[in-house]
């Protein structure tokens, strides 16, 4: 089934636990539409390059998701209803990157030169 | 002595992204984005940073998707990058 790569912005006076419940929400939704959730990765408080709707700072959620496009439609229609959610963002992508968090390669660059 | 110098400016003509080792260009590492966009948060243009025109496509999407979930700037005052 296809990928998608979803991330959304959420209120900043929203409390961790109450952003982890809402990601959990949408993440229930996707596997009641028979996809799966591959990976749920909160950012957690971040500043925003710009003011969003008076927010300085939001959370940020990132998810994997492996499924067909009408649960993810439906999602997408809920994130647009709700006040939390200031920003979403879905992308259809071929693989995940798997690699974790690699160092820098700049510093290799330097030392070898 | 080790020429100091950033990866942005490289002398030699060789595109940033392509060849064995290179970083993939991912809307979401913003980091990586950072050093293609100038101080006021405008994408820096091919010619200056020698990235070949199928990544600098790839790029200029990354970096425009990046701005819309305010990772980067859309206009930076020149300083707080």
């Amino acid at each position: 089934m296809p990928l998608y790569e979803t991330m959304l912005i959420a209120r900043q006076d929203l409390s961790p636990a109450q952003v982890d419940e809402l990601a959990a929400g949408y993440a229930k939704i996707i596997t009641d539409g028979d996809g799966t959730v591959l990976k749920t990765d909160n950012w957690g408080l971040k500043t925003l390059g710009y003011r969003i709707q008076k927010n300085k700072k939001g959370h940020y959620v990132l998810f994997n998701f492996d499924t067909q496009s009408p649960a993810l439609l439906e999602m997408e229609r809920l994130m647009r209803l709700s006040e939390d959610v200031l920003r979403y963002i879905s992308v259809k992508v071929d693989a995940f990157a798997v690699e974790e968090e690699e160092p820098e390669t700049t510093d290799e660059k330097k030392e070898a030169a | 002595m080790s020429e100091e110098r950033s990866t942005f400016f490289r002398r030699k003509k060789t595109c940033p992204f392509t060849g064995p080792n290179a970083p993939v260009i991912d809307w979401k590492d913003s980091k990586l984005l950072l050093r293609y966009i100038s101080e006021r948060g405008k994408i820096m243009p091919s010619r200056i940073t020698y990235v070949s025109p199928k990544k600098q496509r790839e790029l200029s999407k990354a970096i425009k998707r990046a701005r819309f979930m305010a990772l980067i700037p859309y206009v930076s005052d020149g300083g707080n990058r």
